[in-house]
């Protein structure tokens, strides 16, 4: 008779010397692990409930500004210089890291200030109500009362400033785009759609394809221009108007759209009849929307006292921040190293949240970095049950925020239905329902 | 054992390759995923779509390729004893030749204590390290029979029926006369549960944290241990009972009864499961399989017949014997042997044999046989992972004290809702069944079929899909002829009330209002209907068609 015994190995299964590790041994058989799947499950509701438990994304408030403030810009290649300007006329330089002030203009114009942007070589460029640009140094932080560099002034209040990459040129908007030159004290040329008789609201470089420009107008429409050829190349009218323009830093074809009807809009250029995709969330006009570095996100703030942080290509459910004291959001920022994410309100501050609400700064461990790792791909692969989902998917909104969607959401539904029964009383065929990405683009104009 | 290891190492893949895979990425030719059959979702146009999807198939089929690897690193095999020839049986082996056969550390596994107290009752903790034994006439010890050390021992001076850990060998509760009572590991008495009344049974429900019990007035209680709450108490209606087994694949508790019934119980149903007369008798001793799962169940009863059960399929048990000795215990090992302890010995069944259905009652082959000479034999119990590999991170036989806490702490975050308890475990994480509310149609032109969801529905669409749609009243001419019969007090007595209400009118008028195509195509078919029948009707009260004169061809149709 042959008689095996199973004997678990004392050498094997002790730790060898005092304080090492107790060897683990795995038997992967299905059987050795009842209710893995429920088990796994419930982890995955303590993992999605732990990220809304840690979801603390306002880090600070910079202040300075008296009014509010409308413009935001960052330094190209840095992560820490931003520059506002205000509805006050004053333009301050923030160092985020620090959270101070590098450069304070409390009266960089009369009036408003419409645009700020830097210049490769870290010049700040300001344009204002006022009817002037002024380029500044912005380590001149020693002087009381900093003056400008230089001074350029036109015929009519600037809406918006935009610097070239490389070139030292600038583009402005006022009721036509001006593109100027450093050295020159006069517009090197204007450039106007031939029938155009707005005024431009925005005016931005294309990131990559860099003499390619696009404006936006109070005349509800988007217009291309190429400072090469001189001239404006197309332009779109739309169902309303738009209120901020942001070039994809990884799609040099795709540029995103706030538009005044509470959505967003990502198009791409070489195609106009219909918009890529329609981002819908916000309940009231959407004021600015900047795309995050690696062009997989990009945040947008709105009339809606809310600041929004939109997945690329996930048309729904966006990220929501708000405070108790935030007004309406005028302007917004990705920082840099796409971690950040600044809004300016008009109450006068300049805001710094997280862009991922539950991310834990400061020094993580391997333990800890491995554990919310697995955290985040239970949180992926459970998203679709039904109670795991719903603690993923929901989101505090302030009380006037969440009436407004539920009126949205009514009113939308009753012109659905009216749409619906009007359709179905006509003859036969007679009208036709329209895609909802079809109904934005009014008419094309080359 | 040498063919099969053969095999494996055949079907594992390029070890080279898999050396470096971990730390570099390898060119596409090099890559062991092409032989993974992964299918090509070819079919689907959307590209990212296509892409998570083959991403997902590529990862699960490179789970499995790497679980079939894994089962080589199970360097301990499993304990067997095998005739080297026809003339050999296993079930002549004794004990003292096991023990010379195993070798000497296998052999002073084997332990044997004489107590004096009634007969005993154990129980093994789940990673089998320690072991707790009652007597009826109140002895209770917990003690690591391995190492031999005694945690605690108590002399409690009243009768006690059952005993169980709870999640680890830190705590155990104690089926003493009146109530249950939790120890800790020290013996100190540390809740006495006086929900729980003259219990006979218990069970501890490791992943659920949910203690059960069942006592002489037959009332299944669960409490939970993590939170002290008493969950649910089920009547169970068919008096004391003295038999309880859980199923450790889905937490179900099978009860035995007085009556021969056996029953299958989770808390959030107020009735069993499932309800089976299983024996002419009570039941004595049930347990579950659970080397497959949970499918297999034995019972014994006072009628002195073991039975086996396929718990896919109560229809009669698939194998039973009748024990020697009147009333058996019975326990499953994780491997699938079954142990019947009956009249002064205990027989071992081994598993294919056991489960494969047989008509009559002739006993299964024998595999191992110990005769004890203290009777009568109330309990038996296998260790646990004397025989299987065990899993750390489930339960480890080794675990020293900061891996006990840390296991404690993480199966806690892990608790499963005690309403996740069902029959079949495998409903977590599987699709539900789409939405019967939405409707199908198909358009008039025989085009293609599209299906609104019930929020896009109109609102008579929406009652109907509902069922609360009043579909009685339009047809108001069928109802006439039969209102004219009825008497005075008829009418008055079926008036129909709320015929009038506004909503009533507003759905009688949408029904009406609405033209479709379809609609006019069922009102045409009802007609011609209609009109058959009573020609067919005149035909049969006699009326003949009149004969076609000249100046029918005038009339229209």
């Amino acid at each position: 008779m042959k008689i095996k015994v199973l004997q678990h190995d004392l050498v094997a299964h002790l730790p060898q010397r005092p304080g090492d590790p107790t060897p683990m041994s795995r038997n992967l058989n299905p059987l050795m692990h009842p209710f893995a799947k429920a088990r796994e499950r419930t982890r995955a509701l303590n993992a999605a409930k732990m990220d809304r438990m840690f979801s603390k994304p306002f880090i600070d408030s910079l202040e300075g500004h008296v009014d509010a403030v409308e413009v935001m810009a960052k330094q190209p290649g840095s992560l820490t210089t931003v520059a506002s300007g205000s509805w006050d006329g004053g333009v301050i330089v923030h160092h985020l890291a620090r959270r101070s002030q590098l450069l304070h203009i409390p009266q960089a114009h009369a009036g408003k200030v419409s645009g700020v942007c830097f210049s490769r070589q870290g010049r700040l460029f300001s344009c204002g109500v006022d009817r002037t640009v002024k380029s500044w140094n912005p380590d001149d932080s020693q002087t009381e009362n900093p003056q400008p560099v230089a001074v350029f002034s036109g015929k009519s209040a600037f809406n918006s400033i935009d610097h070239h990459n490389s070139d030292p040129t600038f583009a402005t908007a006022s009721n036509l785009v001006q593109i100027w030159d450093e050295t020159k004290s006069l517009p090197v040329s204007n450039l106007t759609f031939p029938t155009s008789t707005e005024t431009i609201n925005s005016v931005r470089f294309n990131l990559s394809e860099t003499s390619v420009l696009a404006s936006i107008g109070s005349d509800r429409t988007f217009t291309l221009y190429d400072i090469r050829t001189g001239k404006a190349e197309r332009r779109v009218v739309m169902q309303m108007s738009s209120n901020s323009l942001s070039w994809s830093p990884t799609f040099p074809t795709t540029v995103l759209l706030a538009s005044e009807d509470h959505n967003l809009y990502t198009f791409d250029i070489r195609r106009f009849d219909a918009p890529t995709q329609i981002y819908k969330g916000h309940v009231a006009a959407v004021m600015s929307c900047d795309w995050a570095p690696t062009g997989l996100e990009f945040v947008s703030g709105g009339w809606d006292r809310t600041v929004r942080i939109w997945k690329e290509g996930r048309g729904h459910s966006p990220e929501v921040y708000h405070t108790k004291r935030m007004h309406r959001v005028s302007s917004t920022l990705f920082t840099s190293d796409a971690r950040f994410v600044l809004s300016g309100s008009d109450d006068g501050n300049v805001r710094i949240w997280k862009a991922n609400a539950s991310e834990r700064l400061g020094i993580v461990t391997t333990r800890e970095r491995a554990a919310i790792e697995y955290r985040d791909s239970l949180k992926q692969r459970w998203k679709s049950d039904g109670e795991v989902g719903r603690v993923i998917r929901s989101r505090h909104v302030p009380r006037p925020v969440h009436q407004a969607a539920k009126l949205k959401r009514t009113m939308l539904e009753a012109q659905r239905v009216k749409e619906e029964r009007r359709r179905k009383h006509t003859r036969a065929g007679e009208s036709k329902p329209k895609a909802e990405r079809k109904k934005l683009v009014v008419v094309e104009q080359a | 054992m040498d063919a099969p290891q053969q095999k494996k190492r055949k079907t594992s893949h390029n070890l080279t390759a898999e050396s470096v895979v971990q730390r570099s990425s390898l060119p596409r030719s090099l890559r062991f995923d092409k032989d993974l059959n992964v299918p090509a979702y070819n079919h689907i146009p959307n590209k990212k779509l296509r892409a998570q999807l083959s991403r997902n198939a590529t990862q699960s089929a490179r789970a499995k390729a790497l679980l079939d690897d894994a089962e080589m690193l199970l360097t301990e095999e499993p304990g067997l004893m095998q005739p080297e020839n026809d003339l050999e049986r296993t079930w002549r082996v004794d004990q003292t030749d096991i023990e010379h056969g195993a070798g000497q550390d296998a052999g002073r596994g084997r332990r044997e204590w004489k107590l004096d107290g009634g007969p005993y009752r154990s129980r093994y903790t789940r990673n089998g390290r320690h072991l707790a034994i009652v007597g009826s006439m109140g002895h209770v010890a917990t003690f690591d029979w391995k190492t031999g050390t005694l945690h605690s021992e108590l002399q409690l001076q009243e009768t006690c029926r059952d005993i169980t850990f709870l999640h680890d060998h830190s705590h155990f509760a104690v089926a003493q006369k009146k109530y249950v009572f939790i120890y800790d590991r020290d013996g100190v008495e540390l809740h006495c549960l006086k929900a729980h009344v003259e219990p006979t049974r218990m069970e501890f429900l490791p992943y659920h944290w949910l203690l059960a019990t069942i006592g002489n007035a037959g009332y299944l209680k669960y409490q939970d241990t993590s939170t002290g709450q008493l969950l649910t108490e089920h009547r169970t209606k068919l008096g004391a009972s003295s038999a309880m087994a859980q199923n450790l694949h889905n937490a179900v508790i099978n009860l035995g009864h007085q009556n021969g019934c056996v029953t299958l119980w989770t808390p959030n149903l107020p009735h069993p499961a499932v309800q089976l007369l299983a024996h002419l008798g009570p039941v004595t001793s049930i347990s579950v399989d659970p080397s497959t799962g949970g499918r297999y169940m034995a019972t014994a009863g006072r009628d002195s017949t073991v039975k086996v059960w396929d718990c896919r399929n109560w229809k009669g048990a698939i194998r039973e014997w009748s024990a020697r000795g009147g009333a058996a215990e019975v326990e499953w090992s994780a491997r699938g042997a079954l142990a019947v302890a009956s009249g002064g010995s205990v027989n071992v069944y081994t598993s294919p044999t056991i489960q494969q259905p047989i008509h009559g009652s002739t006993q299964p082959p024998l595999y191992l046989t110990h005769p004890i000479p203290h009777r009568p034999l109330v309990s038996v119990r296998f260790a646990p992972f004397e025989d299987p590999n065990f899993d750390s991170s489930e339960a480890d036989p080794f675990e020293n004290r900061k891996a006990r806490r840390e296991k404690e702490v993480k199966a806690l975050l892990d608790k499963i809702q005690p309403d996740m308890i069902t029959i079949d475990p495998d409903f977590v994480g599987s699709l539900v069944e789409p939405s019967k509310l939405s409707i199908t149609t198909t358009s008039s032109d025989g085009k293609a079929a599209e299906t609104i969801p019930f929020a896009r529905l109109p609102r008579l669409e929406r009652l109907r899909a509902q069922g609360k749609a009043d579909e009685m009243e339009v047809d108001t001419d069928d109802a006439a002829p039969d209102a004219q019969k009825l008497t005075k007090e008829e009418k008055e007595r079926k008036k129909m009330r709320g015929k009038g209400k506004s909503s009533k009118r507003h759905l009688r008028k949408q029904l009406k209002k609405v033209i479709e195509p379809t609609s006019i195509a069922i009102r045409a078919k009802v007609e011609k209907q209609r009109e058959e029948r009573k020609a067919r009707e005149k035909e049969a009260a006699g009326e003949k068609p009149k004969k076609r004169s000249a100046l029918d061809r005038f009339a229209s149709g």
